[in-house]
């Protein structure tokens, strides 16, 4: 919200406090200045002068040169305008001025005569006749008589003044109002709260002031209507206007810039009603089927089932958002109805939302407007009528409301209060800074009995006045204590995040650096990773707000963000990477979602041009040892893998795959060919305790190791008759492939492979028989099961 | 009888002139070997008379033991200078390098995530793990803020229909562990959190980590001493830490928290935008309300809460000036994050 200065001094005398003094006396008591705006910086070094003297500069037929006072000191300045004449007050750029746009005035010769300084047009100054009469001339800036020599133009314009930008938080709709801000700047400066005047003459002029019945008091609980007559529309002083325009309102006449300043002053929004156009009695009620408000701003908007303002005929108003065309104020306006209410804040939220429709009005609405300042507001804009002349204010009024709210009562002790801080505040101090607020504290025994004022309806307990004793007692004076008086706790990490270190930290070993992506996908992933139709993977939870499209749907898989990623990378030259993401994924049982999804753990590990689909399966063996598990291997396909670099994976808590990444996916990414993915479901092996591994005996008898060659056709699988190798016989405690050849001396369409075993006595060492027996069954079993021959 | 001292005199001369492995080898041989000198010497002390014997035994076993010490001695530094010639051979480039595989880096949001963990655990606080898709209940209505409550504008929440939306903090956390464990209790939430928000600043997804402190007894300045602790861990021991009002529907009082800029000290620098603070947190004292919905009595317990916003301490710390490189995962701002400072 934006607070002038000036506005505020007229109820605050703050004397000579800069604004950034006031700015933090603001933070202290729970409100930030996000900016300190002065409106006008762009002038400096222009003043009031006063012509003494002009005559024509001989060498020219154009040329003035005139003698000013410029307060205290007279300047020779020559000018070209032709309006300035002997005696009048005009803006002088004295010598060292700086201009709107950068201009610097210094001294110069023209025609032959010195010139020190420039009169100043109104658009040098960039003022038009909004600002002042006369601005908008062809020629220099007459001000008018009287002004006061050698006073700074800014302050003779009005344009001097500074704009405090205040953060107002939700809890606080309240302090939206200049006067309501400037209570809390006078409690907290110790300073008096003047209040604006209130008072107005009223004229005997008997109208018929339309009646007013509210048939919806959930949704409106007061309406007061005044009628003011006579009304003259004229533009509305400048102090008004400098004022509005400075909050960011543009000035219109001074019918509406009255309602808007109230709007600005008192946080109540009116509206001002032709009353002339008004048929019949107010109602506030819900549009029906049908009708239709064309609002100020020209556009028709259907209000079925919204709130209008109407009268007997049809709704006039979209109520607390907008007016309406047919009953606005107009140049031959004679009659305003003058309308104040409150309106419940989340319909008109909901309104507002739902025609696509906002105003000041209805921005202020939802915020929350008091029982009390429907009345304030009425009577300051009927203040102002007066004030301004603009109107004659009629005795009746007609308002119709719920009764008035009861004060909500607090009861407290100070204890209470004391024990919630933690600081000791002695009960006088807590009562003086709460009566200062205009809370009516009442002291029973122990007990404070507290009246709330009705515009603070965020006070509902003691902690909310704890809150307001601190405010201006000072939050500097919280100390910092060490919970001494609560109790020990034991804390620690729990299974699943000391886990998701072991995991971590073993990728990290394995030369994998981490990365995180967002939680959401773009729908098209599914089609970049070619998902069949009816792939679960498809089943996303779509984000009804998404950002855009990209970030629309919350992610089934790592993949796709791991390939994105690599991608980036790639495009960037840098295409030698070894990835990691341990993040949720989000499985949906049935769309639309009606509870919460299962949030699954997953790990995705991802290679490119670094290591081969062995490296990527040694490492995801690597993960399951975290958990001291050995992974069980199996086919498996996916569309978005290599049909022939594919496996699938499991072991307890542990379920995944891993693969080449398709050649036409790699395509789709933008990546080289060399890379590859691994993605496991780890959430259950995160949630379960993982143990230090126990020790097992180590032989005290020296191994034996075997080196074996044997030949097979070229599609036997290898590490299948490698295991079934070390499966014949429990002493062969390893078996190492270290060699598969193909060429000369093996036959077409066969291979050799070669490996060593090593054997392990367990009671006594080996004899040679017992060697040999060992080996020849190794020999037998492969060629049996796979065919294989020594070499 | 046997010249022994002349047989000494002789291997040891002999020995002398020995320069290489292979010939001492050989001349131990000529010593000790079946028809070595010495070995002869012993076999004929048996045709000595038997008076003769202790003397003669005694006197060749001491010249045995002597050329073979001698031997020994002569061997080694043999040895030693064949292998010292070797080591030339193995001279190799000191000047280049020939790396292991590097370790893999961390993402800097989890260090920060990990340290911040680390320290809580250790002051008593349990992590508790909170979902990131919530329903409308424990995202708003359990922290009180009812539906068309002004504060729900404060925040631009992601909805998923049916009730259901991404989290908007992880104030959620609070709730669904209150309703589970009763008082006392210590606890720290991290994790993601969304809001429909995408600019220089801010990034849709976000980290918080939530804190809370429910006991009977805990007060403002308990969270204040909570709050300087954490704050003199992360930032250094001399940083000190601002209080100012600030509202949020799930505390009261609650607070925005400030930390004395750790660039300029307070003094004001472009870091701090010349005001000596920057603000690192909020919050405040559990909301009587939040404690009721979970059933807790609020006239028996006070709580305190809060919530860090770890990418921003990220950012801080790592002097990350945009945000988005916390998401790019580009991989030469990931290496950079393999070492410390």
């Amino acid at each position: 919200m934006k607070l002038p200065i000036s506005w505020l001094r007229e109820y605050v005398d703050i004397g000579d406090i800069t604004p950034e003094e006031l700015s933090d006396k603001l933070l202290s008591i729970g409100f930030e200045v996000e900016e300190i705006i002065k409106p006008r910086d762009d002038i400096k070094g222009v003043v009031v002068g006063h012509v003494e003297a002009i005559e024509r500069n001989p060498n020219s037929d154009k040329l003035w040169i005139c003698r000013i006072d410029i307060g205290g000191e007279v300047a020779q300045i020559v000018t070209g305008a032709q309006n300035v004449s002997l005696g009048d007050y005009v803006p002088v750029a004295t010598v060292g001025a700086e201009l709107p746009g950068g201009k610097k005035i210094v001294p110069a010769k023209l025609r032959g005569v010195d010139s020190y300084g420039m009169l100043c047009s109104g658009e040098e100054l960039c003022v038009d006749d909004d600002v002042i009469d006369g601005a908008s001339v062809d020629g220099i800036l007459i001000l008018p008589q009287g002004s006061k020599t050698g006073e700074d133009i800014m302050r003779t314009l009005g344009i001097d003044d500074t704009v405090l930008d205040v953060s107002i938080t939700a809890n606080r709709p309240d302090c939206q109002a200049v006067v309501n801000l400037a209570r809390e700047i006078a409690i907290s400066l110790g300073k008096k709260f003047k209040q604006p005047k209130l008072t107005y003459k009223t004229c005997d002029v008997q109208t018929a002031l339309p009646t007013v019945k509210i048939s919806d008091k959930e949704l409106c609980s007061r309406y007061i209507g005044r009628a003011v007559v006579d009304i003259k529309i004229e533009k509305s002083p400048k102090w008004m206007r400098d004022r509005l325009r400075m909050c960011g309102i543009r000035p219109i006449n001074n019918i509406v810039d009255i309602t808007n300043y109230v709007l600005l002053e008192y946080g109540q929004p009116l509206h001002a009603f032709d009353m002339s156009v008004i048929k019949g009695g107010i109602e506030v009620r819900k549009g029906g089927t049908g009708e239709k408000v064309v609002a100020l701003d020209g556009k028709e908007y259907a209000v079925d089932g919204t709130l209008v303002i109407a009268d007997g005929e049809k709704p006039l108003a979209i109520a607390g958002v907008m007016g309406g065309e047919h009953t606005s104020i107009m140049p031959s306006t004679n009659t305003v109805f003058l309308e104040a209410a409150r309106f419940e804040r989340s319909n008109i939220r909901r309104t507002s939302k739902k025609l696509g429709l906002r105003s000041d009005s209805s921005a202020r609405f939802e915020k929350g407007v008091d029982w009390q300042s429907v009345e304030l507001g009425s009577e300051r804009a009927l203040a102002l009528f007066d004030l301004l002349g603009c109107g004659k204010v009629t005795a009746t009024v007609t308002a119709d409301a719920v009764p008035a709210p009861e004060q909500k009562t607090v009861v407290t002790t100070k204890q209470e209060i004391c024990g919630l801080l933690g600081i000791d505040i002695d009960k006088k101090t807590i009562v003086d800074l709460l009566k200062r607020q205009g809370v009516t504290v009442k002291s029973e025994g122990k007990k404070l009995v507290c009246a709330i004022p009705l515009v603070r309806e965020d006070i509902d307990g003691y902690a909310d006045l704890a809150e307001d004793v601190m405010r201006f007692y000072g939050y500097d004076n919280i100390i910092a204590t060490n919970s001494e008086n609560t109790h020990q706790t034991c804390g620690g990490l729990n299974t699943h995040d000391i886990n998701t270190k072991a995991v971590k930290a073993r990728l990290f070993a394995l030369g994998a650096d981490e990365i995180l992506n967002y939680s959401f996908v773009s729908p098209d992933a599914a089609d970049m990773l070619m998902l069949d139709n009816d792939d679960a993977l498809r089943c996303v939870i779509a984000i009804k707000n998404p950002l855009s499209r990209d970030t629309s749907v919350m992610r089934t898989q790592l993949v796709s963000p791991m390939l994105s990623s690599m991608a980036r990378n790639v495009t960037r030259k840098n295409d030698v990477l070894r990835f990691f993401e341990l993040g949720k994924v989000f499985v949906a049982d049935k769309l639309p979602i009606e509870e919460l999804p299962q949030e699954r753990d997953t790990l995705c590990i991802g290679l490119c041009n670094d290591g081969d689909f062995y490296t990527l399966k040694s490492m995801v063996r690597e993960v399951a040892a975290v958990f001291g598990k050995e992974l069980e291997f199996f086919d498996c396909n996916k569309t978005y893998l290599h049909p022939k670099q594919t496996l699938g994976f499991r072991c307890g808590g542990m379920t995944g795959y891993l693969g080449k990444i398709h050649p036409l996916v790699c395509e789709n990414y933008g990546l080289p060919s060399e890379v590859y993915v691994a993605e496991i479901d780890i959430a259950d092996a995160l949630s379960s305790p993982v143990g230090i591994a126990k020790y097992a005996p180590i032989s005290k008898l020296p191994p034996v190791d075997r080196d074996l060659a044997l030949v097979v056709e070229r599609g036997v699988p290898v590490g299948t008759m490698l295991a079934a190798a070390k499966a014949t016989d429990p002493r062969i405690v390893d078996v190492k492939l270290f060699d598969i050849y193909e060429g000369e001396q093996i036959p077409d369409g066969y291979k050799s492979v070669a490996f060593s075993m090593r054997l392990q006595p367990s009671e006594t060492t080996f004899s040679d028989t017992e060697i040999k027996s060992i080996v020849d069954r190794v020999i037998s079993v492969t060629s049996d099961k796979f065919g294989a021959k020594l070499r | 009888m046997y010249d022994i001292q002349s047989i000494r005199e002789q291997m040891l001369a002999k020995l002398e002139g020995v320069s290489t492995e292979r010939e001492i080898a050989d001349l131990k041989s000529t010593m000790f070997g079946k028809s070595g000198t010495v070995t002869g010497l012993m076999r004929e002390l048996k045709d000595l008379p038997p008076d003769q014997k202790p003397r003669a035994g005694k006197e060749i076993n001491d010249l045995r033991v002597e050329l073979s010490a001698a031997c020994d001695v002569k061997e080694k530094a043999l040895h030693r200078a064949a292998i010292e010639r070797t080591l030339a051979a193995d001279e190799i480039d000191l000047t280049i390098d020939k790396p292991v595989r590097s370790v893999g880096a961390e993402h800097p949001l989890n260090q920060i995530r990990n340290k911040l963990t680390d320290y809580f655990v250790g002051n008593g606080y349990i992590v508790y793990d909170s979902p990131e898709i919530e329903t409308d209940y424990y995202n708003f209505q359990a922290l009180n803020i009812p539906p068309d409550h002004p504060a729900r504008d404060m925040q631009d929440t992601f909805f998923l229909g049916n009730g259901l939306l991404l989290r908007s903090q992880t104030s959620c956390g609070q709730v669904r562990l209150m309703e589970k464990v009763k008082p006392p209790l210590k606890m720290i939430c991290p994790g993601r959190v969304f809001r429909n928000d995408d600019d220089s600043s801010h990034s849709p997804v976000f980290h918080q980590m939530e804190g809370l402190v429910v006991d009977k007894n805990v007060t403002l300045c308990d969270l204040k001493g909570a709050l300087d602790g954490f704050a003199k861990f992360i930032f250094g021991e001399k940083t000190r830490i601002r209080f100012r009002p600030s509202y949020f529907p799930f505390t009261e009082p609650s607070v925005e928290v400030d930390v004395s800029c750790f660039n300029c000290g307070g003094d004001g620098c472009r870091v701090c935008k010349n005001t000596g603070w920057i603000e690192i947190l909020g919050a405040g004292m559990v909301n009587r309300k939040v404690l009721e919905n979970c059933g807790i009595d609020p006239d028996v317990y006070h709580g305190f809460a809060f919530g860090v916003g770890l990418d921003r301490i990220a950012m801080i710390q790592c002097a990350i000036d945009d945000i988005k490189h916390l998401w790019e995962n580009d991989v030469r701002f990931l290496r950079q994050f393999a070492k410390g400072e």
